[in-house]
């Protein structure tokens, strides 16, 4: 009796079986296209952030050389605002991108060179390109 | 509630702010400065070269002697005043776009702006009216509709298109998000703290007003604290009461009556039931008036010196004058 069953169940339950299978790599094949389009997608999108901070950075660094000799009150408001910004960025994790406040700190990195920017008297319109122009003269 | 004078504008009017004399006070959408003559008000002085665009907000300093009016057209004129006179002293800039309102700190150092780019700035100005930026807070997620200060404290508070209250305070000369009131079910559009600062009232896009209460670390009713922050709890909903979206809410100084701007036209007034309990008050309905303007109120404000004198105005146009009397047996 139970080996009769089995010979039928092989062509009963081929349908299911094959839905299965045909699931079971439709799945896998669904996973490793998903994993290359999220690594393509996280490349793209540390390379923005990156691109952002490093620019705040270069900014940064520029004017803390610029304004090394000065030491009016005024200036001194101004260093501080650009050590503040140094040191955020400099605190910022670069290589967790599961860190629970990334938003939150770039978004402060982002107030805090606003801020920079309007104490310099500077306006911050250069363009962020992922594509990597270079410098333009 | 009884109407005491109107005035027409032209356009549209969003924000009134009465000086603290009580005899002066700003309208705009241009920017008109009005002066209470006999039981007229006369318009002194129109500024139409500060802004290019829609001024949407206009503030006294806490001396009277400095306006600021915040635009759309994403700076912030101060002006000083000279009898009837105002000049241009100084623009900020920085936001990205429409600077939806500006506030002076009771101090008359402090000065925040706020913008649809969803940040809040803090301004710092010195003796010699030289204004610096002090910090850039992106907290919000949406537009920001409006921002006050603490009456007493240096406490800013902000309300946004994301549906919520943000809090901020200075720490180790920056200014961080120390609080966030959740709760209302849409855009939160204005804000307004009790006299004596307690309480903070904040309406919105979901008809509803909502009354929050600070909460200091070890307080007495054991609500619980992170830090040496206290905590904000809403502890009155106002429901109910507005068939629009609520667009400004004006706690008085003076009595503690609580007058609201509605998009049904109305302007509303409630009154603290002296006999409920602190932590969880009841409000009442003392006055209601449909039909106060031909469209949206959006604008309410007390008199800081005359009882019971509200100011209103509309996208109608028009700028009233009320006159609120308690009712007895309150």
């Amino acid at each position: 009796m139970a080996g009769s069953q089995d010979m039928f169940d092989a062509i009963v339950m081929a349908d299911e079986r094959f839905h299965g299978e045909g699931y079971q790599e439709g799945y896998e094949e669904g996973n490793s296209l998903g994993i290359i389009e999220g690594r393509q997608y996280g490349t793209l999108h540390g390379a923005k952030i990156g691109s952002e901070i490093g620019c705040y950075q270069g900014f940064a660094f520029a004017w803390r050389c610029l304004l090394h000799s000065c030491t009016t009150e005024k200036d001194s408001k101004k260093m501080k605002a650009l050590e503040s910004l140094i040191g955020m960025i400099e605190k910022f994790p670069y290589d967790d991108p599961t860190y629970d406040k990334l938003h939150e700190d770039l978004d402060k990195i982002r107030g805090k060179f606003k801020q920079l920017c309007s104490l310099l008297n500077v306006q911050p319109d250069f363009k962020i390109s992922v594509e990597g122009s270079g410098l333009s003269f | 509630m009884r109407l005491q004078a109107r005035g027409k504008e032209g356009e549209a009017t969003f924000k009134l702010d009465v000086i603290h004399s009580g005899k002066d006070f700003w309208g705009e959408g241009v920017g008109k400065y009005w002066k209470q003559k006999c039981d007229s008000w006369i318009c002194k002085s129109v500024l139409s070269e500060g802004h290019q665009r829609t001024v949407r907000k206009v503030a006294w300093s806490p001396c009277g002697n400095y306006l600021a009016s915040a635009s759309f057209d994403a700076t912030t004129c101060i002006w000083k005043k000279n009898q009837d006179d105002f000049e241009c002293v100084t623009t900020l800039e920085g936001h990205e776009n429409e600077v939806k309102s500006v506030a002076w700190a009771p101090s008359g150092n402090l000065l925040a702006t706020c913008s649809r780019d969803k940040s809040v700035w803090v301004w710092e100005v010195d003796e010699e009216d030289e204004y610096e930026c002090v910090s850039v807070l992106n907290s919000h997620t949406q537009d920001v509709k409006h921002v006050v200060w603490h009456p007493s404290q240096e406490l800013l508070a902000s309300a946004s298109y994301d549906d919520t209250v943000k809090l901020y305070r200075e720490e180790e000369d920056d200014w961080v998000c120390c609080a966030t009131l959740e709760g209302h079910e849409s855009t939160v559009w204005s804000l307004a703290f009790d006299p004596s600062g307690q309480r903070l009232a904040s309406c919105s896009d979901d008809r509803t007003v909502r009354i929050w209460r600070q909460y200091p670390p070890d307080n007495e009713q054991g609500v619980a604290c992170s830090g040496s922050d206290p905590s904000w709890k809403c502890i009155c909903t106002l429901s109910g009461f507005h068939s629009r979206t609520i667009y400004d809410v004006a706690w008085c100084q003076l009595t503690g009556a609580l007058a609201t701007a509605c998009g049904d036209d109305a302007i509303r007034v409630f009154e603290e039931d002296p006999s409920s309990d602190p932590q969880q008050p009841t409000f009442s309905l003392t006055a209601h008036l449909p039909q106060a303007h031909s469209q949206d109120v959006n604008c309410v404000a007390w008199n800081p010196k005359e009882q019971g004198l509200l100011a209103s105005c509309s996208d109608d146009g028009e700028v009233a004058f009320w006159k609120y009397q308690r009712p007895e047996g309150i």
